[in-house]
């Protein structure tokens, strides 16, 4: 019998058990706190489902709140997110002359937002609900949307044995389920899309297509030349977008935030050794990435069955950042939770809440100790006109993700075939392979409840 | 009844089929040392396409207000001393309604109702118990602008195009105009008392699509005055 073999009973074996593991009833649907109407809960190829409430907001759109997941291997559905949506989306333009806080000063929603129409959900189903204006109106303006996501991981296990060379292929194609919707925004239009993937990964990103602002010539230092010749350069200009993320990690609240730097540490026998520090970042403050730095929301209450604390890690990618104003500097802002701290920037608009209180800087300038942390991420295009601009422009997208650290003891997708390699990786078998004991031998129980 | 788009998946029958198709290709894998990879259509995997509910009469929960939640909530917001006492952008009795969001954090079904008072120059806003119909709470404060309302869009177009600044736009016909909130800026020389007051740059688009001003016009609809920036 080949080491591989015994592996392979030894994961059924796992299987079995994981499967008797799962109490009665622990399928049960979270009772989220919407109708129907405004519930979206879609299970993708692989088992994942994501289950959700969403309403449109005037200001600030799209919004999901109480977002939960379940997957194939860890059926009982589990809170990540109480809340996550646009915080603001701030565009000054490179003259100096123009700058708009959109959110709080045309907004998102209400009649800013478009009806889905044309090719805008093709392959999805087009939602109905209020547009959150004043007078609501119902209308087509979420597309959810299955989409494939490229390869979700791939593994091909090779043995050797008495009967020659075997393998076993893993490889799997992934999907996300894809809320988006459209604004308008006079010339510019706006996709805010959240991408809900089925390894529990979370994208948040804006896409701006539309047109380029008309009448805004500059010269060649904020300028670029679109249409014949240099007659006309169209103003350079950022897209500064703001989300607000509130997690609720296995529903039950209180997480703390943790800061990771890596730094080179000396040297190694043939190169250098690094560093990995943990900073806990226990009161409010505004931070920025330096080369080798994250940060995750970690629960301090919920691990996952290996015994790990639940987290999620934010994972910025490209990003400009905008040095004209002090609350466009910081990439992310952790903040306690507070009903007044609504937009990054243009906050004071509730006349429950202090007038002074106008940015993310606002927020945290008291430092207060956090228990119930809020994450503001901005990510900034800077965007530099080409004559691809018109038209209408190709979509740019600017976001970021949050992946699961530990949420769960093992990647979500995992298939049969590796159900039991949780652990220290196999060790390669050696010539007398007779008591080969996987770390994942001892079988856990499903990863939902703690 | 849940129902499918045939558009959007064939009739299910393709998916049957693409789940044949990577079984029998997983097999192969597993069974031959030297099998392909195997190939998965990149096929769109249908989501649920439930027919659109009517409007409930009362939402729950995080639930948007309905129609019918914020008509309640505007008669309970406006009491008779705010019908009486502010003014709306035209300059009639009575405030200018904003807007209306649902509060879920507050435990029962909330309505928070905007409204903008010309007269004081003082953004209202009044919390609706929606459960017992009465109003809860009240607050007003000066220096806050939000978004302006549809009313106050047109308004602030017709002051540009009765005003010499405005002489190019010939009449109202056909023009969409944006009103973008403005706060005066620091350097601000042309209408410092935005943000105090209440004022919009509008961004006006023809029946043709063509975007005639940008960002020189700021209308201040308190002051009802057209200033040109720069």
């Amino acid at each position: 019998m080949s080491y591989r073999k015994l592996v392979g009973a030894t994961a059924l074996l796992t299987v079995a058990l994981l499967g008797a593991a799962v109490p009665a009833g622990a399928q049960a649907a979270p009772a989220l706190p919407c109708s129907a109407a405004s519930t979206v809960k879609e299970k993708l190829p692989n088992g994942t489902t994501w289950q959700l409430c969403w309403r449109i907001h005037d200001k600030a759109g799209l919004m999901l709140e109480k977002v939960f997941v379940s997957t194939k291997l860890n059926p009982q559905p589990v809170q990540v997110l109480d809340s996550i949506r646009l915080a603001q989306l701030h565009v000054p333009y490179d003259t100096g002359d123009m700058e708009f806080d959109d959110l709080t000063d045309l907004g998102m929603g209400g009649y800013f937002l478009e009806t889905l129409d044309g090719d805008d959900c093709q392959g999805g189903s087009a939602r109905v609900g209020s547009d959150g204006s004043g007078d609501p109106q119902l209308r087509k303006v979420l597309c959810v949307s299955a989409e494939p996501s490229g390869l979700a991981y791939r593994g091909r296990e090779q043995n050797w044995d008495e009967n020659g060379e075997t393998s076993v292929l893993s490889s799997k194609q992934g999907h996300d389920l894809v809320l988006r919707t459209i604004s308008k925004l006079s010339w510019y239009e706006y996709v805010t899309e959240f991408r809900l993937h089925d390894d529990g990964q979370i994208s948040a990103r804006l896409g701006a297509t539309g047109d380029l602002a008309p009448e805004t010539e500059a010269d060649a230092a904020r300028g670029w030349p679109i249409g014949k010749g240099a007659d006309y350069k169209a103003t350079m200009h950022y897209h500064n977008a703001f989300w607000r993320v509130d997690f609720n990690l296995d529903g039950k609240g209180g997480e703390r935030v943790d800061q990771y730097d890596t730094t080179l540490d000396g040297r190694g026998e043939m190169t250098a050794k690094l560093k990995t520090t943990r900073t806990a970042i226990a009161k409010e403050g505004t931070f920025s990435k330096v080369n080798q730095r994250w940060w995750r929301v970690t629960s301090q209450s919920s691990k996952n069955t290996d015994g790990h604390p639940r987290s999620y890690e934010l994972v910025t990618g490209g990003d400009d950042r905008y040095e004209g104003h002090p609350e466009t500097k910081p990439d992310v802002t952790f903040s306690q939770k507070n009903p007044c701290d609504k937009y990054a920037s243009g906050n004071a608009s509730d006349p429950e809440c202090p007038v002074d209180n106008r940015t993310v800087l606002d927020f945290v300038k008291d430092k207060e100790k956090m228990t119930d942390p809020v994450m503001w991420v901005r990510v900034g295009f800077h965007h530099v006109p080409r004559d691809e601009d018109q038209s209408p422009m190709p979509m740019h997208w600017q976001g970021f993700d949050l992946v699961p650290r530990d949420f769960t003891a093992m990647n979500q997708l995992t298939p049969d075939e590796r159900a039991g390699e949780n652990g220290n990786p196999q060790p390669e078998p050696s010539d007398e392979p007779s008591e080969p004991v996987p770390s994942s031998a001892q079988p856990v129980p499903s990863g939902a409840g703690g | 009844m849940t129902r499918f788009r045939q558009w959007a998946w064939g009739l299910g029958i393709a998916t049957t089929s693409a789940v044949t198709a990577f079984g029998v290709a997983a097999w192969q894998a597993n069974a031959a040392p030297t099998a392909p990879t195997p190939t998965v259509a990149a096929e769109q995997p249908r989501v649920t396409d439930p027919s659109p509910l009517p409007e409930a009469a009362t939402g729950r929960g995080s639930d948007a207000l309905t129609s019918g939640e914020v008509a309640t909530a505007r008669a309970v917001a406006l009491t008779p001393q705010l019908a009486a006492e502010a003014e709306d952008v035209t300059g009639k009795a009575g405030p200018e309604y904003l807007s209306a969001e649902v509060d879920p954090e507050a435990g029962g079904r909330q309505a928070e109702l905007y409204f903008y008072d010309y007269k004081t120059e003082k953004l209202v806003k009044q919390v609706v118990d929606l459960k017992t119909g009465k109003l809860a709470k009240s607050f007003a404060a000066t220096g806050m602008q939000p978004p302006a309302s549809e009313q106050e869009t047109k308004t602030a177009l017709e002051l540009l195009v009765a005003d010499p600044l405005g002489q190019s736009l010939a009449g109202m016909d056909g023009l969409v105009p944006t009103a973008h909130i403005y706060t005066a800026k620091p350097a601000d020389q042309g209408a410092s008392q935005c943000g105090k007051s209440r004022c919009v740059q509008l961004i006006v688009q023809t029946e043709d699509g063509e975007f005639l001003s940008v960002s020189e016009f700021v209308v201040d609809l308190s002051g009802r005055t057209v200033a040109r920036l720069k």
